[in-house]
């Protein structure tokens, strides 16, 4: 953080996750968008008079188990309210919120961030009801209520991060969450979650908030690591530049282009939303039956699956990071791992070597064909000791080229991938080497195991990395103590 | 047959002494005869009636069960929808709306095979005590043309009062049916809240709103809360197991039960009226009943309270007229600020437009503490105090409203008119069961009412209180001279 000089980032953000329940939050329209603007209505999500919201069960089924997840407190009795504004994708111009008393409260998350381990705070969650959608064309506006009524699960975090990396792998947790528990698809780019961050700077060691900005509706993480990186310099300059002066609040969209943070309003034309408790929708009331039974069917939560991996499994952090806040990802690990010899060498194929042959592509292991089963597989076979590591990485090549082929076939089609099992003819490449490199025999002589690796590098290349390290090593430590 | 009772009716249709189609055409003839002078309906649905009432004559030939309601005519207020026909709130911004599905009382009604003859007058989106603040039209009281049937269900009141229906549905927000029942000699019975689902009427002030029955008999309106009385999945504010055996127990005996009078209250009340209703008091006595004093003194609080909380879910409710989707739209707007100031300044009336700024005020930020919260703190109170005095007392007695039915245009003062709900507004405050029944007339021959209040869910209870009294009087047996008699 030393790039801050001096200043210390204050960020927080609030996420508007949408739940995938079979119908709307409020009305009994289904909660799923075609391409069709406007086939998905009902009387309520296009504001027909006579119409009244019923709260969808489904949808706080799927926030208790939000809550349940991050341990946070669930109200057992919980209030929805009115929050007022005229907008056109707005069909009541009310929406129904949870202002006064959310459905959550408190929570935290443990994730890491950079090969630390952070914990995170969230305030509360609360359930609302999503707007529609305006389409602009050349000379009028339409709007789209097709989203309008849909369950959101808003996920406030407290203002507890402090770079642009905390803030995206707070939201890649969550996110993981939200998946784990079925709670939402998270698809961000139809817009299934949507982060605004509120971001302030203020001079290390301060103990108060200075003011705050507010950068609206972004979905991608990479994205809002850039946002929220300019706009943090962009208030360090205000402060060097104006000495003593207050940052003027306001709500920010981020430019993507300009790599710059644009002003939409500022807070002085400050709304008034007007909230009050939404008089056709009485108290909702859990009972603590109903959440224990929740309890229950939680699925293992990422940060579980995580320590699981670290520490049965002996994966790196990394690696388990990786792993746990991809969910599809994750669950094709799952299913290789039923086979995998050495779930550590397996997890390396899977998230470095396959991960890093595909990554140019842009898509995914399962778009391409491969099954995770056959990785596990290959690195049986290296396990086995039927191949070595570097045929395998041919092996993996071709596995891309032929997607779903097995690897034990491939293996068997191509001679050169056939290991060298005649150890005489080990013996002669060794006694060359060793020829050429009597400093490396005296090093090792000496204690120095790196001597010893940098031989079997050398027996291996000159062999083309067709023997085993294991019988390569075995027959150089006898003819070096041989000699 | 007009002065026959929809359940009297029922019965002669089951009977097979009248038919359907008969009765429906008969109370369709009355409304072209006497409609012009009353001026109490916004639409006549006369050949879906008719059509409905063809069915429900097949129905019985071929024995085949008939619902509670068979071959009644009914009136719903123009608040309710009916799907495919218009839902105005005598509004001119919904002028043209047609309703997109069926209230829950008209589905209720029609599976019971009551036949629905037409959507009656009244205040626009019920806010109003006169029936004049209709965008429309005025509606006359039957009982005198010079004067008002009251509001906002004035249409539906005087329907009834000129039968040309024997019974309506009203909406009561702070006494919409009570006053104009009050005063167009009718029995006008606001249910528990929660009772009858609100699922398909149009909201004025969600948690106050209930809609209920007019009628000339005590009968009929048990016979209404039978059909329109239960749960519904689509109103989240409806009671759970809501159904009430009313017809059973309107005979129960209520010998030796208490009545509750807040005497206090009645001080500032016309003088014929005050007397009018201790001589009902005579009567419950004579029955056996015992009469305690009880306080509810909050009850003058209940105005501003009252004021305050129903403006302030108005003006959210209202919101969703806004010219985009359907309803008027200015075409003169050419920007979307335009849209929403043009058309909703064309479409409202004054006294919506005052009582949608008088809700957006009280719930701003800065007022809404000293307004919209402290309003809430009040009716929080009065509810206590309803509970209290039910701990003393079987049902509440209470005048029904301050005066007689007033001239039409002679209240042009809204704190004034506003005053006409003193005694009906706590009601929907504490969202207990209230009815008004005919107690008498006044020396120029207007009709009075007083109205039973009883504690929550015992409705059926206030309507028992209500048929002792009618059997031993003879008050709502009157007719309106001027329509007593049959159309030419």
């Amino acid at each position: 953080m030393s790039h801050y000089e001096g200043y210390e980032p204050v960020i927080g953000l609030e996420i508007h996750a949408q739940l995938n329940t079979r119908s709307l939050m409020f009305g009994r329209a289904p909660n799923q968008f075609g391409d069709e603007p406007n086939v998905n209505l009902d009387f309520l999500n296009t504001g027909q008079p006579g119409a009244l919201p019923v709260i969808n069960k489904e949808a706080v089924k799927k926030a208790v188990f939000f809550g349940l997840a991050i341990e946070a407190d669930i109200n057992l009795i919980s209030l929805f309210d009115r929050k007022s504004y005229f907008y056109p994708d707005c069909p009541l111009n009310f929406q129904i919120t949870q202002f006064y008393k959310p459905i959550i409260v408190g929570g935290e998350i443990t994730t890491e961030v950079e090969g630390e381990t952070k914990l995170f705070r969230i305030h509360h969650a609360h359930l609302e009801n999503d707007a529609g959608k305006l389409i602009h064309f050349p000379d009028f506006t339409g709007v789209d209520f097709n989203r309008s009524g849909a369950p959101l699960l808003e996920i406030v975090s407290e203002p507890c991060m402090h770079s642009p990396k905390d803030a995206s792998a707070y939201a890649q947790a969550i996110k993981a969450i939200l998946e784990y528990i079925d709670s939402s698809e998270c698809n961000m780019q139809e817009g299934h979650f949507r982060m605004d961050a509120n971001i302030s700077v203020r001079k290390k060691g301060e103990s108060g908030l200075r003011p705050k900005t507010e950068i609206k509706n972004m979905n991608s993480f990479f994205n809002m690591e850039l946002a929220i990186e300019s706009e943090i310099q962009r208030q360090i300059e205000f402060y060097e530049n104006n000495p003593g002066k207050k940052l003027i609040s306001g709500t920010y969209r981020f430019d993507l282009e300009r790599r710059k943070t644009i002003l939409m309003r500022s807070k002085e034309s400050a709304d008034d939303y007007r909230y009050f408790p939404e008089p056709d929708l009485p108290p909702l009331v859990l009972t603590k039956k109903f959440i224990e039974e929740l309890r229950e069917e939680l699925p293992e939560l990422p940060r579980a699956k995580f320590k699981r991996y670290v520490e049965v499994l002996g994966l790196s952090h990394y690696s388990a990071d990786l792993l746990v806040n991809d969910k599809p990802l994750c669950k094709d690990f799952e299913e290789g791992l039923k086979i995998a010899k050495n779930p550590k060498a397996f997890c390396n194929w899977l998230t470095v070597e396959f991960i890093g042959l595909i990554k140019e592509s842009g898509k995914t292991l399962k778009e391409i064909g491969i099954d995770t089963k056959q990785i596990a597989e290959l690195a049986n076979l290296v396990e086995e000791g039927v191949i070595t590591g570097r045929i395998a990485k041919s092996v993996a090549s071709d596995m891309l080229k032929s997607p779903g082929k097995p690897p034990a076939l491939i293996v068997k089609e191509n001679p050169d991938y056939q290991p060298l099992r005649d150890t005489s003819l080990i013996e002669e490449i060794v006694d060359r080497v060793l020829a050429l490199n009597a400093p490396s025999i005296a090093d090792y002589k000496n204690g120095r195991d790196k001597a010893l690796q940098y031989l079997i590098g050398q027996v291996m290349k000159e062999c083309k990395g067709k023997a085993t390290p294991g019988l390569t090593r075995d027959i150089l430590i006898k003819k070096i103590e041989a000699l | 047959m007009y002065k026959k009772t929809g359940k009297e009716l029922n019965s002669l249709f089951l009977q097979k002494q009248i038919s359907a189609e008969e009765i429906v055409a008969y109370f369709i003839k009355r409304i072209h005869a006497f409609e012009p002078s009353i001026q109490s309906l916004l639409s006549t649905l006369e050949s879906r009636a008719l059509e409905k009432a063809r069915a429900l004559d097949l129905k019985l030939s071929q024995n085949k069960p008939i619902g509670k309601l068979g071959a009644i005519p009914i009136i719903l207020k123009d608040n309710m929808h009916m799907k495919g026909e218009k839902t105005t709130c005598a509004s001119q911004f919904l002028k043209n709306y047609e309703a997109p599905f069926d209230a829950t009382v008209t589905t209720l009604i029609e599976e019971a095979d009551g036949i629905i003859i037409g959507k009656a007058n009244m205040d626009e989106f019920a806010m109003g005590s006169s029936t004049e603040n209709s965008s429309f039209k005025k509606s006359y009281n039957p009982w005198n043309l010079d004067y008002t049937p009251g509001g906002s269900s004035g249409g539906s009141a005087a329907a009834v009062a000129a039968m040309l229906a024997p019974i309506s549905l009203g909406s009561d927000t702070g006494g919409s049916i009570r006053q104009p029942a009050a005063f167009c000699n009718l029995y006008g019975f606001k249910p528990t809240y929660g009772r009858v689902s609100r699922f398909g009427l149009v909201a004025f002030g969600s948690s106050l709103d209930q809609i209920g029955p007019f009628a000339r008999s005590i009968e009929d309106i048990a016979l209404m809360q039978e059909v329109i009385g239960g749960h519904c999945p689509y109103d989240s504010t409806s009671i759970p197991n809501s159904k009430e055996p009313y017809l059973n127990e309107l005979e129960t005996s209520i010998q030796g039960k208490v009545l509750g009078v807040p005497f206090s209250l009645l001080e500032n009340i016309d003088e014929e009226i005050k007397n009018l209703f201790l001589d009902a008091l005579e009567v419950y006595k004579s029955l056996g009943v015992k009469i305690v004093e009880i306080n509810l003194d909050l009850i003058k609080y209940s105005i501003p309270t009252y004021y305050i909380l129903a403006t302030a879910e108005a003006s959210t409710n209202l919101a969703r007229f806004d010219g985009i989707r359907y309803g008027i739209r200015s075409p003169e707007a050419k920007t979307l600020e335009e849209i929403y100031e043009y058309s909703r300044g064309l479409g409202f009336g004054p006294e919506v437009k005052q009582r949608i700024l008088l809700g957006t005020y009280v719930l701003s930020a800065g007022y809404q503490d000293a307004y919209y919260k402290k309003a809430q703190k009040v009716r929080s109170l009065i509810i206590r105090d309803y509970k209290h005095a039910f701990e003393h007392s079987d049902m509440i007695a209470l005048p029904a409203t301050p005066t007689t039915s007033f001239k039409l245009g002679s209240i042009q003062d809204p704190l004034k008119m506003y005053m006409q709900d003193i005694y009906t507004i706590s009601a929907n405050l504490a969202g207990v069961p209230a009815l008004t029944l005919p107690i008498g007339f006044s020396a120029s021959h207007l009709p009075v009412g007083m109205q039973l209040q009883g504690p929550l869910l015992k409705d059926a209870r206030v309507l028992r209180f209500a048929n002792h009294f009618a059997k031993a009087t003879n008050f709502h047996q009157k007719l309106a001279p001027l329509f007593d008699k049959e159309a030419s």
